[in-house]
């Protein structure tokens, strides 16, 4: 096994505990969704005024909701495509949230370049999710690329966590470029293979 | 057989055109390049608003630099 699988499979033990407690509590997952994003705002928050522990433990709770409210929707027999919109939709106000905070924080610093930095990487963090949406109506799947939201959470709280925000500005915005490019690339690999197909 | 004078071009190719599922060696071997990237890297380096200091790459430098 893989330590990132191991790390996935630790992880999973307390989290099916919560996922049992709101199945038995019959708590609609387009709620749970809902809270999640109220939550990643207070983490922001944190973030803004340079709590980064704080903001790190809210992550935390955060993404439990963000976590679960699938897993839920299936164990309720609740899954429905306006579900899977809700989620997406509202996972990008999530991220935007996220990035806000530490753009409030670096111009309150006054330092321009981070503000960049940040901005930047929320740019291509958004197309990401886009390229993939609109990919996704022109072909069957588009899931290359490294940088999704699984491993942008996982390194805000790193970054939260040991108060190397900067670094992990860096990566987030480096390989959401690359993720976005390879979605161009493969998307127009797939669609003139298609193409050709039926010339 | 494949050429082996491509194979550090095609290592890159797979970096940047990430087709790997979760869980897999390669993306082991990513984490960990993106784990050192954040943790070795000294955040004066990159100018870090809220951290300061050399990092670990920094306290070696360091050690090295009193050793000689």
């Amino acid at each position: 096994m893989t330590f990132t699988g191991l790390i996935g499979r630790t992880f999973l033990f307390p989290l099916r505990l919560i996922i049992n407690a709101c199945v038995a509590m019959r708590i609609h997952p387009n709620v749970l969704t809902f809270v999640g994003v109220l939550v990643n705002v207070a983490a922001a928050v944190e973030l803004a005024r340079g709590h980064f522990i704080r903001g790190g433990v809210i992550m935390v709770l955060a993404n439990i909701f963000d976590f679960i409210d699938g897993k839920v929707a299936i164990e309720l027999n609740a899954v429905s495509a306006f579900g899977g919109f809700w989620d997406s939709v509202i996972d990008r106000f999530s991220d935007i949230a996220l990035f806000l905070g530490l753009i409030y924080l670096y111009s309150h610093l006054g330092r321009t370049d981070y503000v960049m930095v940040a901005s930047i990487a929320m740019m291509f963090v958004i197309m990401t999710s886009y390229t993939r949406a609109r990919a996704e109506s022109l072909i069957k799947k588009c899931k290359v690329g490294f940088m999704e939201r699984p491993e942008r959470i996982v390194l805000f709280m790193i970054g939260a966590f040991t108060n190397r925000m900067a670094a992990v500005l860096w990566v987030i915005g480096v390989l959401s470029v690359f993720t976005v490019a390879d979605r161009i690339i493969y998307t127009y690999r797939e669609l003139r293979s298609t193409e050709q197909a039926v010339v | 057989m494949t050429n082996p004078a491509t194979l550090p071009m095609r290592v890159l190719w797979n970096a940047f055109f990430w087709t790997y599922e979760r869980a897999t060696w390669q993306y082991d071997l990513m984490v960990i390049a993106i784990l050192a990237f954040v943790w070795l890297t000294p955040p004066a380096w990159l100018g870090d608003p809220m951290a300061s200091g050399n990092g670990p790459i920094g306290w070696i430098l360091k050690m090295l630099n009193a050793d000689f």
